[in-house]
């Protein structure tokens, strides 16, 4: 401890230089934290995505192919589910073309909602149950667009009514959150039968069911079994849950692991020279110095240890500014991925990869330091 | 002219004294090469993508859909099919028949060799005589084209490779029938899975009666404008029209935005890094020839001459690492088969990319130098001159 302020006036002998390795650490952490960061943390979204929730679709593509709405009860007679929710998806915008909106017609029947990763408040649910045409919205699409709820909103729909008019309008009675995986899209939920009933086209078929177990440990079965009603049909159903759509959808992204590990691989590279050289200076310019604190006592593993402290000192706390700034700027960078944060083991990976940055880079000029003869070193003055 | 002199004497002087200064060299020669091979090898993946998605477009060619529509949720009536044969400026074949492929796309899932993943991609109805005329780039390595009327599909090589099921002779379930895959082809360097099937069947089967689009060959590209101004002009088609590379442009243009975002965005958090890193060293190098400095300004050489040149050798010692970067780059990624989003490409590393990388590295070297050459002119020149 009594080292500490000595370690302090080392580093800022010149503060110019600290500063500079200070900064170019915390850069280099930034930008593993957010990439890093990013590529865990959907890891972990993916795992946190419910297993218990399955989603009927058509084997032939998730939302391009509609399903027979006489599905509904065959899936629903089976013994493990505990609701079953026919689900039409169509696209709007409001205004303007560039703002989209998802519609999501659904029937809300009696404990609807554990088919659905959405969280509604009760009267807002009560509200949607008794209206036709209510609607409820995204919370972040109510705030963008400025709706509260009483209002009545109109949309262009690219599914026209029976009429021919793309024109739609809604009650909105409340507002959702949506926890879903990739679920950040601007979107209103409606009532089906509403929806079925205008609709000019493509009656009597559905986009997919979404399905609650009344055990999550007979996912499986239960998807199994309502896959086994359409066998051979000419509208064979592929059920699964919405751990296994996201875990896909990841699988999509693709090669994007190689790149990150190349990318970090490189920033560590440059690092790792930038500082090995920067302390070695350091040491160089300081041997009279060193060579003076040897003299009055300082043992070589004391003057090995205080290098070594010097480079800790600024990297570690670099590397929390540098990991900090990521956290911070996570969020924005994945605005497409609900719900993901930094992820712990992330930021502990961050700040080993720091302390064994100043370990290899301060380890040769420390030994230098250690290994200084004082008589020499004093003489070269 | 006595600045110009100066300055290049000044510049040899401070090249000449570079080689004892390894580590401060080296340091930015890492950096430097580091970035620059991150920023060209990312800004790769959006060059081939671009050459996969886009660098198969025709000039004559024009793609027409349904008015309003955004790709895959197009639909075109016979009637109006048929009615786009009656538009000017259309080729014909060698049999004289116009040069009209009538579309109906659909998806279908494939698996993944090896992991089994799922992925969905288009199965496109054509009509299998127009597709071999309107796309002589297409042969086939292997069977044959389908029949019309048969369930048959021929697929790309690249599905071959990729999926599982499309060996010769597979049979594939689709909407509850069998189809068998009868041929496999190659279409120009297209790494992209495609498959096709016969339109008519395809569309029999799948309960539809409009066409996805309609792909038209013009006799030259020029008749575009007259084509687009009769299509318009009739007020029974709700129909609109595209040149097949502005359609292609348009569909590439989010995951080109996305790509290069990705890319900018590296590179310039890598580059902040090597830049700061670099002014360190210059820093330390202007540090070691104070005494210099002093006794050149003493004998009357100018700071801006001072300051000019040390800026020129900033971006000197950035310069190596561009070209090393830019280098490393083509050598270890250039051609790299990479999947991102489903999407199959090379990286595509050209000179225009290592042009990029260079003139980034350059401004790497330029801000870089800016504080250290700011030092260096004001060495005071009688305590540096007494220091020892």
């Amino acid at each position: 401890m009594k080292y500490l302020p000595l370690v302090w006036s080392g580093i800022w002998r010149k503060p110019g230089r600290t500063v500079l390795i200070f900064l170019q650490v915390a850069v280099a952490l930034l930008l593993f934290g957010v990439l890093q960061g990013l590529k865990t943390g959907i890891e972990h979204a993916v795992n946190a995505a419910r297993a218990d929730l399955l989603i009927v679709h058509s084997r032939l593509s998730l939302i391009m192919e509609g399903l027979p709405s006489s599905l509904l009860e065959p899936i629903r007679a089976l013994p493990g589910v505990r609701v079953a929710i026919p689900v039409e998806l169509f696209i709007c915008h409001y205004q303007k073309p560039e703002q989209g909106v998802l519609s999501v017609a659904l029937t809300p029947d009696k404990d609807w909602t554990t088919a659905f990763t959405f969280a509604i408040p009760a009267q807002d649910l009560a509200a949607f149950a008794k209206s036709r045409t209510a609607a409820l919205v995204l919370e972040t699409t109510a705030r963008k667009f400025g709706w509260k709820i009483g209002d009545r909103i109109p949309l262009i729909c690219r599914t026209a009514q029976k009429t021919g008019s793309p024109n739609w309008t809604f009650d909105m009675v409340g507002t959702f959150t949506d926890s879903d995986f990739g679920g950040g899209g601007d979107k209103i939920l409606m009532n089906f039968a509403y929806y079925d009933e205008a609709r000019a086209t493509a009656k009597g078929t559905v986009n997919h069911f979404n399905v609650s177990v009344t055990d999550p440990n007979l996912a499986v079965p239960v998807a199994d079994a309502i896959d086994h009603l359409s066998a051979n049909s000419s509208h064979e159903t592929k059920t699964e849950s919405i751990r296994e759509l996201a875990q896909q959808q990841v699988q999509q992204i693709g090669d994007f692991d190689f790149l990150i590990r190349a990318v970090v691989s490189a920033v560590l590279a440059a690092l790792l020279f930038a500082i090995a050289t920067m302390m070695a200076q350091s040491v160089r310019e300081r041997t009279s110095e060193l060579a003076v604190l040897k003299t009055i006592g300082f043992t070589d593993r004391a003057l090995f240890l205080l290098i070594l402290g010097e480079a800790l000192a600024v990297c570690i706390l670099a590397a929390a500014v540098g990991l900090g700034g990521a956290t911070a700027a996570l969020p924005i960078a994945a605005r497409f991925v609900t719900g993901l944060s930094m992820p712990r083991i992330t930021l502990v990976i961050g700040l080993g990869i720091s302390v064994l940055v100043a370990l290899i880079s301060a380890a040769v000029p420390a030994i230098a330091a250690a290994r200084l003869r004082v008589a020499t070193a004093l003489a070269e003055r | 002219m006595k600045f110009l002199r100066q300055s290049a004497a000044l510049l040899r002087l401070n090249l000449g004294g570079l080689s004892a200064r390894g580590g401060s060299v080296l340091t930015i020669l890492v950096g430097v090469t580091c970035t620059v091979g991150v920023l060209v090898s990312m800004l790769a993946m959006g060059t081939g993508a671009h050459q996969q998605l886009v660098g198969y477009a025709r000039d004559d060619t024009v793609v027409v859909t349904s008015r309003g529509s955004g790709g895959l949720d197009s639909s075109v009536s016979r009637d109006e099919a048929a009615a786009v044969a009656d538009l000017p400026g259309i080729a014909t074949g060698s049999d004289g028949k116009p040069l009209i492929g009538h579309n109906a796309i659909v998806v279908i899932e494939g698996h993944r060799r090896g992991t089994g993943a799922r992925v969905f991609f288009p199965l496109i109805g054509a009509s299998p005589t127009v597709q071999t005329a309107m796309r002589p780039d297409m042969h086939f390595t292997d069977g044959r084209m389908l029949q019309p009327g048969l369930h048959e599909l021929v697929a790309s090589n690249s599905c071959v490779r990729t999926f599982t099921g499309f060996e010769l002779g597979a049979r594939r379930a689709v909407r509850g029938i069998d189809w068998t895959v009868v041929g496999h082809y190659d279409q120009g360097d297209s790494m992209q899975c495609l498959v096709l099937a016969d339109v008519e069947t395809l569309m029999t089967v799948f309960g539809r009666n409009t066409f996805t689009e309609v792909i038209v060959r013009l006799k030259n590209p020029g008749d575009f404008d007259a084509f687009r101004a009769a299509l318009e002009a009739n007020p029974a088609l709700h129909l609109q029209v595209k040149r097949e590379r502005d359609s292609a442009e348009e569909r590439f243009k989010g995951f080109k935005a996305l790509l290069n975002f990705a890319a900018y965005f590296v590179g310039a958090i890598m580059a902040l890094g090597a830049t700061l890193g670099s002014v360190n060293s210059l820093y330390s190098i202007v540090d070691a020839r104070r005494r210099e400095l002093a006794t050149l300004r003493a004998i009357g050489f100018g700071s801006g001459a001072i300051v000019v040149v040390t800026l020129v050798e900033s971006m000197l010692l950035a310069l190596p690492g561009a070209l090393l970067g830019a280098a490393v780059a083509w050598l270890f990624f250039h051609g790299m088969a990479v999947s991102p989003f489903g999407v199959s490409f090379r990286l595509d590393v050209t000179p225009r990319l290592a042009a990029i990388g260079i003139a980034w590295a350059l401004v790497m070297g330029l801000i870089g130098g800016l504080l250290p050459a700011e030092r260096a002119a004001r060495v005071p020149i009688t305590t540096a001159l007494r220091a020892t």
